[in-house]
């Protein structure tokens, strides 16, 4: 398989503490790859790097997804408590297709990746942020990033907090972006859930100082 | 006591009667409002979030200067503004002393500082995940910024509620640049300051009456805007 990503020689400091310090990796297209390691050992700042959203202090991630679009626009990060904007989940779920201007079919679209997390859209769609339980965030912000068929689907402890249905639900939603041909790389504590869903470790160790 | 008395039955008399010489002063009072607080959200609004949300130098010297303006006396902006407008000023040829919109632009200048700093501080304190969400959602610059708006929206019109409750309880730039002449530019406060003074105290109840429910309605909203901004 072509490698989406080639990581060599990633460093990440915030101050003095290496938060983060991995030597190099490839991820391919269709692969499930967990992120384990203890609290701090740098799993959500690789997730970062991978979403483009930080910058490697040293070392680099090479990206071959679409040569015409940005990166960051199709590696996406659900942060480990997600944020939903002040606007119903459809909008929420929207967001990303009508920044990318892709508003064709947008109903359908939205209401496909809400029943992919296990949310009946007639009963969600129109609802507000407000109204959704802890859960339902999760849900509907992975919502939000399968609608956009991502090549990297970045999931930051996807299960934390979750009850059995939603947790099924986010391993469903893994699922069907990997059938898709998206990388998903997870970072979870949650050695149960990883179960036979993944097809390969990256095990973080304490970076420690320098 | 029998004349607060007599004051209150008057008032309500004034009020259920429609009394046109009230009513003057209350729609004089609600023009230059609504005209102050367009200018200082179209201005406000845009400076405020520039403030909050851009990184240049200078930021902080600008948000301490609007900062500060927040206690800008208003007899201070009344005599500022005078000196702009009277016919001897460089804005004496508009004619603008003593008119509805000579009030509105010292009132403008009152509500400014309210609509930059709130919302300058409501930016700057919005959630990080916002900016995260969007970039990774794949927005690009302008919709970043337009989302983080959108996003402290309820704390933005708090701001603008709280610059109207400012300006239309105001009394000094109203005298000075209004001059409290009847039926044109005597609003709400300077009816009351000037029915006070000449003792007739039921136009002033009446007044004040009005006054109090609009700061009553006002209030409400602030109430659900921050319960809105809570959530």
């Amino acid at each position: 398989m072509k490698a989406l990503y080639a990581a060599r020689n990633l460093v990440r400091r915030y101050g003095e503490r290496v938060a983060l310090r991995l030597d190099a990796f490839d991820i391919a297209r269709g692969e499930a790859v967990a992120v384990t390691g203890a609290n701090g050992a740098g799993k959500t700042t690789l997730l970062r790097l991978l979403a483009f959203l930080d910058e490697p202090d040293e070392g680099s991630i090479e990206f071959f997804g679409e040569p015409a679009l940005e990166p960051r626009r199709q590696a996406t990060l659900l942060l480990q408590e997600p944020y939903l904007f002040k606007r119903t989940v459809f909008e929420n779920v929207a967001f990303g297709l009508r920044a990318r201007h892709q508003t064709r079919e947008l109903a359908s679209k939205v209401s496909d990746a809400l029943s992919v997390v296990g949310l009946e859209p007639r009963a969600f769609a129109q609802r507000q942020w407000f109204e959704l339980s802890g859960g339902e965030i999760k849900r509907v912000a992975l919502a939000a990033r399968l609608v956009l068929a991502p090549l990297a689907l970045l999931l930051d402890e996807p299960t934390a907090n979750l009850d059995t249905a939603s947790a099924e639900a986010v391993q469903q939603a893994v699922r069907v972006a990997k059938g898709r041909g998206a990388a998903v790389i997870v970072a979870s504590h949650d050695r149960d859930w990883l179960g036979g869903l993944f097809d390969r470790e990256i095990v973080l160790g304490g970076a420690g100082r320098n | 006591m029998n004349y607060l008395a007599d004051g209150f039955v008057q008032a309500f008399a004034l009020l259920a009667a429609a009394d046109a010489e009230t009513f003057a002063a209350v729609l004089a009072s609600l023009k230059t409002t609504a005209l102050a607080l367009t200018a200082a959200a179209a201005l406000g609004i845009p400076a405020g979030f520039a403030l909050g949300y851009g990184r240049f130098p200078g930021r902080r010297a600008l948000r301490l200067v609007s900062d500060t303006l927040l206690a800008f006396p208003t007899v201070l902006i009344g005599l500022l503004v005078y000196a702009f407008v009277s016919r001897r000023g460089p804005l004496g040829e508009f004619g603008l002393l003593f008119t509805i919109t000579g009030m509105a632009i010292g009132s403008a200048i009152l509500a400014m500082p309210i609509a930059v700093s709130l919302t300058a501080q409501a930016v700057e304190s919005l959630d990080p995940r916002v900016r995260d969400t969007a970039v990774t959602l794949g927005a690009g610059g302008w919709r970043v910024a337009l989302t983080c708006l959108t996003e402290t929206r309820y704390q933005v019109m708090l701001a603008m509620v709280a610059a109207f409750g400012r300006v239309i309880t105001e009394v000094g730039i109203a005298m000075m640049l209004g001059g409290n002449i009847k039926w044109e530019t005597r609003t709400i406060t300077t009816a009351i300051a000037l029915e006070t003074g000449k003792g007739d105290f039921a136009r002033g109840i009446a007044l004040g009456f009005v006054l109090l429910a609009i700061a009553f309605a006002v209030n409400g909203m602030l109430v659900a805007l921050r319960r809105r901004a809570a959530r």
